[in-house]
């Protein structure tokens, strides 16, 4: 288990975290998720060892993390970074011998991951004559490539196109199968939301929300009841506490409380009931919600 | 440890195939071979053609005779270029513009020492007796003073790459995903052993060249004795400075995210070269000055000053000693700071680091 324990980080006056903590299990995925500016760059990086916390505790299996721990970690760093003039293969295979495979090991492996990523073409090319998406794929090649014990990627899938999305997503799903914990960081809530365990959101520096997307979607309060009717006189809903908007004739009545069996009557008494449920809030509802 | 090699690896392996490492080795190495000619070209022919109207002289070393029925046919070899000189019964020698001086001596002295044992007299010729050092004088000198390039050349580049390698690492952000998985001195050091190879084969190309030439030009008979000490000399020497520069280079590049901040963040170190270069190139013509005893003992400046001096003239061993000592300590102290340096600044990219700010 990776724990991360109220990571404090300041930039001169500027309070980039302030008691930042979660845990990911062995075999999760947890997306990390918050606005600009939020923090999550700068919590990856603590927990990578490329920039030190003021104060906290990144804890791996119970005990603190050290360098050697992080050797055999796999990270793909917000601002991308390669050798522009070195050829594909080369790299990936420097890499893998730089968190310390054996040369046999590390060229077995580069294959391999040239393959799955769909680089076989590509190989023997200079970084700096491939498109933004294939050097984002190198990019991942060399964080996957030893075999990571555990994955930290921040933001790894801006630039790619939905195939490599979903190349690089099974990729990830087949490591945290295998039982590596895995972090990443993304704007897009509904692939966060498709493929996490878990998810933490992070807001100014803070943790506001953590835990299994399950549970964050189903706790208390945060699910809508929907009501779809048609065929009803206007002002039918006015005693409920809810909002109504007026779709081909029907109306699609949400209400966030209220007694459920009350809400029925009225509904079948006004007209025809063509939908009656709750609805779970998604991610980015419960996102927008937790930042604001 | 083995970290830092697998960095030096990939610096040597990447550089190697360069066109710019290539040009500079080819450079180098025709640079020295074409300054072992010189002395060749400066030194006048090897034997000199002279043609003689009447009796011929007895034989002198370094003088070709041709005998010519009169004077004029002897004049008109002159002016084909057939003969250097024309002798003309023993009495008078004909140039075509000025006569070689050389010649003329040989040819006075032939025809003196023929009178003289004519008339029976036995003169026995001075013996000539130097000392080791004056009699090798002009070539060491002439050795110094392109060492003094070849060195200079060699530790500016060298350094220069190191320089422009931090920074690129630094611009790219690739530093970052290296520093998960590698401590900053196993990069930092790994950056400095891999040039430095480098610049070792470099130099033992312009050495190899350089004997090479020696030996082709028939130099090498020139070449004072212990040439063999004065070559591992300035290899050692050429390490430490190396190693002491290339620290430098390392730590100042560091401190800057773009190549074209790296001129300016240099300036420092390339003017300490630059520095050590001029008192180097000093030693080499005036090896026995105060300037040159003393530099030669002190960090840096010593890294060049002294194999440059120990080429030029004798250098006491302790002196030596001292000397190596004294830039060891030198070298330890900026590698321990540059990596401390590297080490604050190397992941501080956008605006320029400050040296003091990265020192505390
Ligand atoms: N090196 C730095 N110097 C000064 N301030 C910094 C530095 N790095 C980050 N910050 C500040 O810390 C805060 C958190 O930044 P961070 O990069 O972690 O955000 P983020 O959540 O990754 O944002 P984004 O979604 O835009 O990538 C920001 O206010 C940022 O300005
Ligand atoms: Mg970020």
């Amino acid at each position: 288990m990776l724990e991360v324990q109220d990571l404090r980080k300041r930039f001169g006056d500027k309070v980039a975290l302030d008691g930042v903590g979660f845990a990911v299990q062995p075999g999760e995925m947890f997306g990390f998720v918050g606005a600009n500016g939020a923090g999550k760059t700068t919590t990856m990086r603590i927990v990578m060892g490329v920039l030190q916390a003021d104060s906290g505790e990144v804890r791996i299996e119970g005990r603190a993390l050290t360098g050697e721990d992080r050797r055999r970690f796999g990270y793909m760093p917000e601002e991308r970074g390669l050798y522009q003039k070195m050829n594909v293969a080369d790299q990936i295979e420097y890499f893998s011998r730089l968190h310390g495979m054996s040369a046999t090991a590390a060229r077995a492996a580069t294959a391999e991951l040239i393959e799955r990523l769909g680089l076989t073409e590509r190989r023997a090319s200079a970084v700096e004559a491939l498109s933004l998406g294939n050097q984002q794929r190198v990019q991942l090649a060399v964080a996957l490539v030893h075999s990571p014990s555990v994955l930290v990627l921040d933001e790894p899938f801006s630039g790619l196109d939905p195939l490599a999305v979903d190349a690089l997503a099974e990729v990830l799903k087949d490591r945290s199968a295998s039982g590596v914990p895995v972090i990443f960081s993304s704007h897009q809530l509904d692939l966060v939301e498709r493929l996490c365990d878990s998810v933490g959101i992070i807001s100014a520096g803070r943790m506001v929300a953590s835990g299994p997307v399950d549970e964050l979607r189903d706790s208390e309060g945060r699910s809508v009841l929907k009501v779809v009717v048609r065929g009803a006189a206007p002002g039918w809903a006015d005693g409920l506490r809810g909002q109504v908007t007026t779709d081909g004739g029907r109306d699609v009545l949400t209400v966030e409380d209220g007694d459920d069996q009350e809400i029925l009557r009225t509904a079948v008494r006004a007209g025809t009931v063509e939908q009656f449920g709750r609805q779970r809030p998604t991610l980015a509802e419960i996102f927008r919600e937790a930042v604001a | 440890m083995n970290t830092l090699l697998l960095v030096a690896g990939r610096e040597i392996r990447t550089r190697i195939r360069t066109r710019s490492f290539i040009i500079s080795l080819a450079v180098s190495a025709l640079l020295v071979v074409g300054l072992a000619f010189v002395p060749k070209f400066l030194s006048g022919p090897d034997t000199y053609k002279v043609a003689v109207v009447g009796p011929t002289p007895a034989a002198v070393e370094n003088i070709a005779f041709t005998p010519y029925p009169d004077e004029a046919a002897a004049r008109a070899a002159l002016a084909g270029g057939d003969a250097d000189a024309a002798l003309i019964d023993d009495r008078k020698i004909v140039s075509e513009g000025e006569l070689d001086q050389r010649l003329g001596l040989l040819l006075e002295n032939a025809h003196r020492e023929a009178k003289i044992k004519s008339s029976g007299l036995v003169i026995t010729p001075l013996q000539v007796e130097t000392g080791a050092d004056a009699q090798y004088e002009g070539v060491r000198t002439g050795i110094a003073t392109l060492l003094v390039m070849v060195l200079f050349f060699l530790l500016i580049y060298s350094a220069m790459y190191v320089a422009m390698g931090v920074v690129e690492e630094k611009s790219s952000r690739i530093v970052e995903i290296l520093l998960a998985a590698v401590r900053p001195w196993q990069l930092f050091g790994g950056k400095i052993v891999g040039l430095g190879t480098l610049g070792l084969i470099n130099l033992g190309v312009v050495i190899g060249a350089g004997l090479a030439a020696a030996s082709a030009t028939g130099l090498v008979a020139d070449l004072p004795p212990g040439m063999t000490g004065i070559v591992i000399g300035t290899v050692l020497w050429f390490v430490l400075g190396y190693a002491f520069f290339s620290a430098l280079a390392a730590a100042f590049g560091s401190l800057v995210s773009r190549q074209e901040e790296l001129n300016s963040v240099l300036t420092p170190m390339t003017t300490l070269m630059t520095l050590t270069y001029l008192v180097a190139y000093f030693a080499a013509v005036e090896p026995m000055g105060t300037l040159a005893r003393v530099l030669s003992i002190v960090p840096p400046f010593s890294s060049m000053v002294m194999p440059v001096r120990s080429a030029a003239t004798e250098v006491p061993v302790a002196e030596i000693a001292l000397s190596a000592g004294l830039m060891v300590v030198a070298v330890v102290a900026v590698l321990l700071a540059g990596a401390r340096v590297y080490n604050r600044a190397v992941l501080r990219t956008g605006a320029r680091v400050k040296l003091a700010e990265a020192l505390r």
